[in-house]
């Protein structure tokens, strides 16, 4: 019974934390609302990404993934692009991270959970991770984006002006890629009469 | 801080580099595959912000994210379906096992 209220009491523990967080950045901090959100999704989102490429067991590996996708929806919320978020919970949350969590239970042997999660080069790996992020905020600092101060907020009906008008050929394309990509799928994860089980 | 269009970049490169070591480090097939999920969508919160932030792209930042978020599910249908089938033959999800090609 303690064991099983051990996960609950975590949980509740990491919201307070991060509502308490919120509350110091607004209160104390003087921060805006939006900066007190827009630091809290982006540590949420990193820290879950972290831990999709480092946990043991890679049911939880998904599960942070899909933590990490909801932030990220959040920040596409306090960016100005609603429609976005709702795609990314939609096809991410609710499509891609089934798909995952689906391919996961059927390829897990016994043994799957292994002694070695990470291959013998996850030290270079990292190394040149770190070296990526530097680069990637070196030349984003270095560089003069000619942005405006503000962040432009979306109607959803301009984007599908833009999308159904001048975006109308790729739209399907896309759509007679996404069916290739189905009936592909299917082939190759069929099971042949026959063949190896 | 949320004003800027820096910080929604430095945010995406964070992103991409987390993914780029999982893909490089990991030993399961569905973790590199979780990782190259987490390096689109790096790209494409760089795309949204750069939609958000720079005038002349209009709309069309907003437009190309939405098709890369589909053409990011193909690549998960195919690429889970091809992993699947590797493992009905190799019965093993690990990477360094697939050596078929190297004898």
């Amino acid at each position: 019974m303690a064991r099983r209220l051990v996960p609950i009491i975590l949980a509740l523990a990491v919201i307070g934390a991060v509502i308490g967080i919120a509350a110091i950045m607004l209160v104390v901090l003087g921060q805006d609302w939006e900066d007190a959100l827009f630091w809290i999704l982006a540590a949420v989102m990193l820290g879950a990404g972290l831990l999709v490429v480092t946990m043991r067991d890679i049911i939880r590996c998904g599960l942070a993934m899909m933590v990490c996708f909801g932030a990220l929806a959040g920040i596409y919320v306090v960016l100005g692009a609603p429609l976005i978020a709702a795609a990314q919970v939609i096809v991410y949350i609710g499509a891609i991270s089934v798909l995952i969590l689906f391919a996961i239970m059927l390829t897990q042997t016994k043994d799957a959970p292994s002694r070695l999660v990470f291959q013998t080069q996850a030290v270079p790996a990292a190394i040149s991770a770190v070296v990526i992020a530097v680069v990637i905020a070196l030349s984003i600092g270095a560089t003069d984006w000619a942005e405006v101060p503000e962040r432009i907020r979306l109607a959803t009906d301009a984007l599908s002006q833009v999308l159904f008008n001048d975006f109308v050929l790729p739209f399907e394309i896309v759509s007679v890629i996404l069916l290739a990509a189905v009936v592909g799928g299917v082939f190759l994860a069929k099971r042949e009469p026959g063949g190896p089980s | 801080m949320s004003d800027s269009l820096d910080a929604y970049l430095i945010l995406s490169g964070l992103l991409f580099a987390i993914g780029s070591f999982g893909f490089l480090a990991r030993r399961n097939a569905i973790s590199m595959l979780m990782s190259i999920e987490l390096m689109l969508n790096g790209v494409n919160l760089a795309i949204v912000a750069f939609g958000a932030f720079i005038p002349e792209l209009g709309a069309q930042g907003s437009v190309i994210a939405l098709m890369v978020i589909a053409v990011a599910a193909a690549e998960a249908t195919v690429g889970l379906a091809i992993v699947i089938a590797i493992f009905r033959n190799k019965k093993t999800p690990l990477v360094d096992e697939y050596d078929a090609m190297r004898q």
